[in-house]
Order: C-alpha cells, then structure tokens, then sequence
C-alpha cells in the first residue's frame, strides 16, 4: 500500500468508526432524554445543576463516546493473525474481513 | 439553472475523471454538468417548497407562540395548536411509523423519490452547486479553474464562494437551532451579544455539517454513509418505477453522421454523447443498468430527452420504466395497472392503519393528565369524628393552551369526601402539583388498602375529564 492508499484508508476507518456511533448515540439521546427529565438527574449523590440544553449536549457527546469505543473495539477485533503478529501480508486479500478495517 | 450546452452530434465528449484527495476514498471528482427539463423543474419546485417550509415555517406565529418548537428546555413540543408531552411519546412513536412506512410505499412505486428530490443531503447540494456555478462558472469553467495554479483571480472567486457557502450554512446552522430554542429569543441574543455557550455550539454544529456534506462530501453521502441506500433495495420489484436506458432501442451506441441512415449501419439510438454520465450527481453511467449510487433524481433523462430532441428521435431512451416494462415493451397503462400488487397492498394497508390510528389518537385526546402520588409521610391518620385521613399529591397536567379550572372529585367509598379544596386552577400548558386530603369513616371498607377513584372535570368542558385509580388505606 502507497502511504497515499494508507491515509485514504485511515480516513476511511475513521469515518467507519465516528459515522455509525453518531447515528446510534442520536438515536439513544433521543430514548434516554424522552424518558427521563434532565432536571431529575444525579451526577455523584448531586442533583444534576447544569443548564437543560448542557445535560442534554454532555448526554449526546457521552453516547457518542461511548458508541465511538464500541465502534473501534468492533475494527480492532477484526484484525488478523498476520497483522497483529506484524507478519508482511504477502499482499493477499483477506476473504474473512472487510480490507481496511483494522 | 443554465441551459447544457448542445450536445454536438457525431462528436464524443470525453469523460476525464479527475481524481482529488477525498474525505472517504479514492474518488474521481464529479463536476456535474447542470441541466434543465421537466425533472430539473420538479427538483426546483421542491427545492423551494422544502426550504421555504424549512427557513419560514421557524417564524410563524401561533396562539401567540413559535408555531412549531421543539422546546428542549421546557421539553414540549408545539406544532400549531398541539401540545405533546413527553408522556406522548407514542404520538412520536407512531410518526415515525408513518414515515418509514410512506418510504417503503414510495420506494416500491416509483423508486428513490425521496433522495431524488426532497432528501435534505440532495436539497443542499443543488442548493451549493448553484452558489458554485454562479460563482465559479459552468462545469468545463469550473473543472479549469481547478487545474489552474492559485492567483489572484483563482483566490477572488475561491473566496466567494467559501464566504457564500459559510453564510449560507450558518443561516442554517440558526434555523435548526431556531426549532428547539424559540427563535425569536435567540435572535434578540445574537444581537445583544449574548447567545449561550451550547446555542452556539449547535448553530457551528449544525452549519459545519451542512458546509461539509453539500460542499464537498455531496454523493459520498449518499454512497457510504446513508443507511436507507444500503437498503432501499430490498422495497423494489421488477414492477417499480426506476430511471433505466433502454438499451435495447439505444444500443449498439456510437457516433453517427445525422444524415446518414444510422440503422443502416448497424447503430442504436444513443450516440454515446456522455452527456448523462456528466449530469450524474453520484457519477454513475445509467447505462450500466440499476446501480445502488443512483439517487433516482432524473437528471439523465432530462439530459437524454434533449440529446434525442437534437436529433429529432423520439424522448424517452432513458425514462422512468419498469423491469417488466422494459423487456415486456409495456406502455403507461400496463404499468399504472401493475401498481395494484401484493406489496403496494401491504404498505398501503399498514400506512392506513397506523395513519387511522394516530388521527384517532389524536382527536380523542385529552387536554389533562393527571398523577396521583400517595404521601409517604403520613399512610393514614385519625382526625375529628373517628374519620380517617389520607393525603395524596396529584401533578394536573393541563396540555390545553388556556387556563382551565378543575373541578377534583373522590369516589369509591361510602362517605369518602374531600377535605380540602375542590378546584384547582392551572395556566396554560403548565403541570401543577396539589396536595389533597382524603377523608372517610373508618368502617367505610377493610382495614388495609381500598380502591377509591379521583375525577378531575375541566369546568366548562364537561369533555376533559379524567379517572384516576389509587388507593385509600384504613387502618
């Protein structure tokens, strides 16, 4: 792989990981803040004191960061034996796996 | 929108892809060619529907409030004379029941209508293509401004467009923002220098991500990153409606001499112009066949139908058609009449029922919702004339943009009555708590927990009236 190729691809990965867990944690602000009032939440024993549309932006970008790690752990796992052995790929196409994502 | 150049009859327009550094992938740069005709027109009208509907629809006013607000703070939504709670999660519920079904339907009849000409990544687009193409010039204009080096001709016109682009995205940045913050407030605040922290945070969200998809992301959207075009596939049937070249009438293509009898020679009606893959917003040769890219926004058969109009062949080498209607050589009444099939059923029947469902739900609503809370701290206590007391806490949602009076009522038990106020005032789309004493005989049920009932009764309108259940304990 050209570096070129090799920064498209982390892009590519980037985008793999940030796009779907923006989707997901919007979706789950949407439940969680329908369910549940911002003004009746506890932050460590504390009745939660920050602004409603403060809550409800720390909420989205906590979803978000947790979406993000489910995301990465997703691609991680994905790479194979000879990427995590640091073996030359002998520039074979995997069959098990999406190629970029590791 | 400019008129496409005429397309040069006998001579071939090469297609020279430009590859550039991309947000996704590898791409080659598409400069869509822009186009008129009938579909180019529809494109517009909706256009301008959406985002007339979308910048106004913030300003209009409504029982003297935002007529549609998502009030985030208060966690109410306004939409003109209703009011929905939080507990009407099921009214959102089922809207989005609606939608997704009315999506299948669509897409089942007649293809990808939606991305074609009212999705929002397809709206902005045209929208910031056309800034472009005022500003920097047609496609072949635009495609050599590119390769030139920077000057101070190149930096002038760049500018422009950036600064229109980034107005345009930060007007809305504020307009979606004004839906979930009333608009006029935050206006005042943009003036007075005083907009919050997370407003202008959303606004810069918001306006960023319009920049970012509509300026330069634009079919790669679409390609990678929409869910419903992974999908949508799944809604067709050979009975649905989808841009397709007839490439049984269009083929073998090629260039052609017009006063010569071209079949004669063997050719087909395309002339191989290339001017549908250069309208092409997502890049794809319609040719090819059905390709997941193609957004279903007609830019091909506009272009086609001038290209046949030039050389005086009948429209229609690339039109809306059917796989049936293609190799079964159907006219519009065999596919009008292939519409009514199992699936179209199906979707239309669900739609209906849930669009019949949610009406009624919504007709038939109360304006008042009621909470019955029992007070932990005293369960029941002896007062005068060996009566027994219970204290209740009631939360009287009045979803009603008035004020109302409630009358509050108790049944359930011989001699149960009130001991204290029987008519509670609460403003307009407001929740007010009141605590209510209960008395009864002690001999009136079982020692223990008795069911007894709260009628609340909005005065004057005898229709807004709730039961509630709770429960009396005697010791």
């Amino acid at each position: 792989m050209s570096s070129a190729e090799e920064a498209f691809h982390s892009m590519q990965r980037l985008i793999q990981v940030l796009w779907p867990s923006f989707i997901v944690a919007g979706l789950a602000e949407v439940a969680f803040f329908t369910l549940i009032d911002p003004q009746e939440l506890y932050l460590l024993g504390e009745p939660v004191h920050f602004s409603t549309l403060a809550t409800y932006s720390i909420g989205f970008f906590g979803f978000w960061a947790i979406c993000i790690t489910s995301s990465w752990a997703t691609c991680f796992f994905q790479r194979r034996a000879s990427e995590i052995n640091g073996l030359p790929d002998g520039g074979e196409v995997s069959g098990d796996r999406q190629s970029g994502c590791a | 929108m400019n008129d496409p150049a005429p397309a040069p009859a006998g001579k071939v327009i090469p297609v020279v892809p430009v590859v550039e550094d991309a947000l996704y992938e590898v791409r080659k740069r598409i400069y869509p060619r822009s186009v008129s005709g009938a579909f180019a027109t529809w494109r517009w009208i909706l256009v301008w529907f959406t985002q007339i509907l979308f910048y106004g629809l913030c300003w209009l006013d409504w029982n003297g409030r935002q007529a549609v607000l998502f009030h985030l703070v208060e966690r109410k939504f306004y939409i003109f004379g209703w009011v929905f709670w939080p507990q009407d999660v099921f009214f959102l519920a089922l809207i989005l029941i609606i939608s997704a079904f009315a999506l299948f339907l669509f897409t089942a009849v007649a293809g990808r209508l939606w991305c074609g000409y009212a999705c929002p990544q397809t709206v902005y687009t045209e929208i910031f293509m056309w800034i472009e193409e005022k500003i920097e010039g047609d496609r072949s204009k635009r495609m050599k401004l590119d390769e030139q080096p920077m000057s101070a001709r190149k930096f002038r016109i760049k500018a422009t467009k950036q600064f229109a682009w980034i107005a345009f995205a930060l007007w809305t940045g504020f307009t979606f923002v004004g839906y979930f913050t009333p608009v006029r407030e935050l206006t005042q605040s943009i003036a007075s220098w005083s907009l919050g922290p997370w407003e202008t945070f959303w606004i810069f969200f918001y306006g960023f991500a319009t920049y970012g998809n509509a300026g330069y992301m634009r079919e790669q959207v679409c390609k990678y990153m929409c869910p419903y075009a992974r999908f949508q596939g799944v809604m067709f049937d050979p009975d649905t409606l989808i841009i397709t070249y007839d490439a049984e009438r269009g083929d073998p293509r090629g260039a052609r001499n017009k006063k010569l009898d071209y079949k004669s020679a063997g050719l087909g009606d395309c002339v191989d112009c290339g001017i549908c893959v250069q309208v092409c917003p997502t890049g794809i040769d319609i040719r090819k066949g059905l390709q997941y890219e193609c957004i279903g926004c007609a830019a091909c058969i506009d272009a086609c139908d001038q290209v046949m109009d030039k050389m005086n062949y009948p429209k229609g080498l690339i039109r809306y058609s059917t796989e049936h209607a293609i190799k079964e050589h159907w006219g519009k009444k065999e596919i009008i009449a292939h519409l009514m099939r199992p699936r179209t059923f199906i979707y239309t029947g669900i739609l209906g029922i849930v669009v019949a469902g949610f009406i009624y739900g919504l007709t038939t609503r109360i304006p008042l919702r009621v909470d019955v809370i029992r007070d932990r701290a005293s369960l029941a206590r002896e007062v005068e004339d060996g009566k027994i007391e219970n204290v209740f806490r009631l939360q009287v949602m009045n979803t009603a943009e008035e004020t109302r009076r409630f009358a509050l009522g108790v049944s359930g038990l011989s001699g149960i009555e009130l001991g204290s106020d029987a008519v509670v005032e609460v403003p307009a789309a407001t929740t007010k708590g009141v605590v209510v004493r209960v008395l009864a005989p002690g001999d009136a049920g079982k020692t223990g927990s008795n069911p007894i009932f709260f009628e609340i009764k909005a005065i004057n309108h005898e229709e807004v009236f709730v039961r509630e259940k709770t429960t009396f304990l005697l010791p």
